[in-house]
């Protein structure tokens, strides 16, 4: 009963741990890869890698297993990655893509936001997280709170003021 | 400049946060500096905002490429074991084909229930008088069920599947959900997850609590209900405004009756519920609320008056 109870085989388990974990690593790939989707796919088959070994890894170690495995397996695309990369040099000039803006955040930048949206006064905070986690549009927002469009924008306008005040000019 | 400030007002940095106004608007309202330190916020919140997405669609993705390789590694077995005695392969592979092409097939009689499971786990729940077929073969490649009748669906978590019926098909993936289709009478119920609904190329999604139906060729209409299962998977059939005609269906179905209903009016709508396990009962709760006489003949049919 016990070993059922804690044995990542167990489907509650496992789902239990990807919970816990996932968002996580999904943050921590990101970081490493540049790639939402790259960060997505790994993030997968980390956790598919997790389940096959089920009964090979203790769940208070799960968290370590899932980040070793996931970081080699980034290391294992890069390789890879350079190895296409030396090809596609070779056959054809690749085009100069531009990096989108979004890879060249920092996480440290990323701490400052949520810390910045934390700090801001309930009011403003409540209409930013509506807007910009539920994403709800403004006019939704205003039903939902029970005031006019127009308030809810000069909430959203402080809070960016709020915001940008905070974090300065970086 | 001014005229622009003005029209603008103090909600400036709201439409542009959500693309009312565009960056080169903005440049005008601030400073470089301030319009670089917004532009990078704005950034990052796009990255957060990806990066806190709810985990949930990645766990059943997570769960269907489990199940894949689950099954790629039995076939695999099948596989290997087969060509170890190739002796008596044809034998075999004859018999193989023959059991798994078969077309699986679920039918309920009159007043009778049937619970049973799909290839993947998902559990069904076959009313009276239905049918269900499937291919076990290439279920994983079609994932198609065939439905005549009444069904409640609960499907396992991270499972696909589309249930083709005579008046439109339905998806589903993960969720809970009740098919009835009688003749001109189609309903979809959805008690949990999500269902898309494609009825005369038109694609309804409904969510927990939301229903649809066709009658009789009518637009579809989308209506709540607030019930957590079938009510007929507990022995009672009910009805919210449904002609009355599809309840004497329903009648002749649960209870193996033939109902004559020529002398009266079977479009009047009908609210309301009837067992499935004690016909006087049942007969009482429909008739006498709608002031319609019944009698049995000696032909055992049923005559409405």
């Amino acid at each position: 009963m016990i070993k059922e109870l804690n044995n990542i085989c167990n489907q509650k388990v496992f789902e239990r741990l990807f919970n816990t974990h996932a968002k996580d690593l999904r943050r921590f790939l990101f970081f490493k890869t540049r790639d939402l989707d790259l960060a997505e796919d790994i993030l997968q088959d980390s956790f598919i890698k997790l389940w096959d070994n089920c009964n090979n890894v203790n769940p208070a170690k799960a968290k370590s297993f899932l980040f070793t495995v996931a970081k080699n397996m980034f290391f294992n695309y890069k390789k890879h990655e350079k190895v296409v990369i030396e090809h596609q040099r070779r056959s054809v000039k690749s085009s100069n893509n531009e990096t989108p803006e979004y890879l060249l955040v920092e996480k440290e930048f990323l701490v400052k936001i949520e810390e910045a949206i934390s700090d801001l006064p309930e009011k403003q905070k409540e209409v930013f997280l509506l807007s910009r986690i539920e994403k709800k549009k403004y006019k939704e927002i205003a039903e939902i709170l029970g005031i006019s469009v127009k308030a809810v924008e000069k909430r959203m306008h402080l809070a960016l003021i709020k915001m940008k005040e905070k974090i300065g000019n970086v | 400049m001014k005229e622009k400030l003005i029209t603008e007002g103090d909600q400036f940095l709201a439409k542009w946060l959500d693309g009312t106004i565009s960056d080169t608007r903005l440049k005008d309202l601030v400073s470089e500096e301030d319009f670089i330190a917004y532009k990078k916020i704005k950034n990052g919140l796009d990255v957060l905002e990806e990066l806190e997405r709810p985990v949930a669609p990645s766990f059943i993705i997570v769960n269907d490429k489990i199940d894949q390789n689950r099954k790629d590694k039995k076939s695999h077995q099948i596989f290997k074991w087969g060509l170890s005695i190739a002796a008596s392969i044809l034998v075999i592979f004859g018999l193989f084909f023959a059991f798994n092409s078969q077309e699986r097939s679920y039918k309920t009689s009159y007043a009778e229930q049937k619970t049973f499971s799909l290839p993947d786990g998902s559990e069904v729940v076959l009313n009276a008088k239905s049918t269900i077929n499937f291919t076990e073969k290439d279920w994983e490649a079609h994932r198609n069920i065939k439905l005549i009748g009444e069904a409640f669906f609960k499907v396992r978590k991270g499972s696909t599947f589309t249930v083709q019926t005579s008046n439109g098909q339905v998806t589903v993936l993960g969720t809970q959900f009740n098919i009835k289709d009688a003749e001109a009478f189609f309903e979809v119920v959805c008690y949990e997850g999500k269902v898309s609904v494609t009825n005369n190329k038109k694609e309804y999604i409904l969510n927990p609590g939301n229903s649809i139906r066709k009658i009789n060729g009518n637009d579809s209409e989308k209506y709540d209900s607030e019930k957590l299962f079938p009510s007929w998977v507990k022995g009672e059939s009910s009805f919210v405004s449904v002609p009355l005609k599809y309840v004497i269906l329903e009648l002749e179905k649960q209870y193996n009756l033939e109902i004559d209903a020529i002398k009266i009016d079977d479009s009047i709508i009908f609210t309301g519920s009837f067992s499935n396990k004690d016909l006087k009962l049942a007969l009482t709760s429909v008739f006498k609320t709608m002031n319609i006489k019944y009698m049995k003949e000696e032909n055992g049919i049923l005559r409405l008056e």
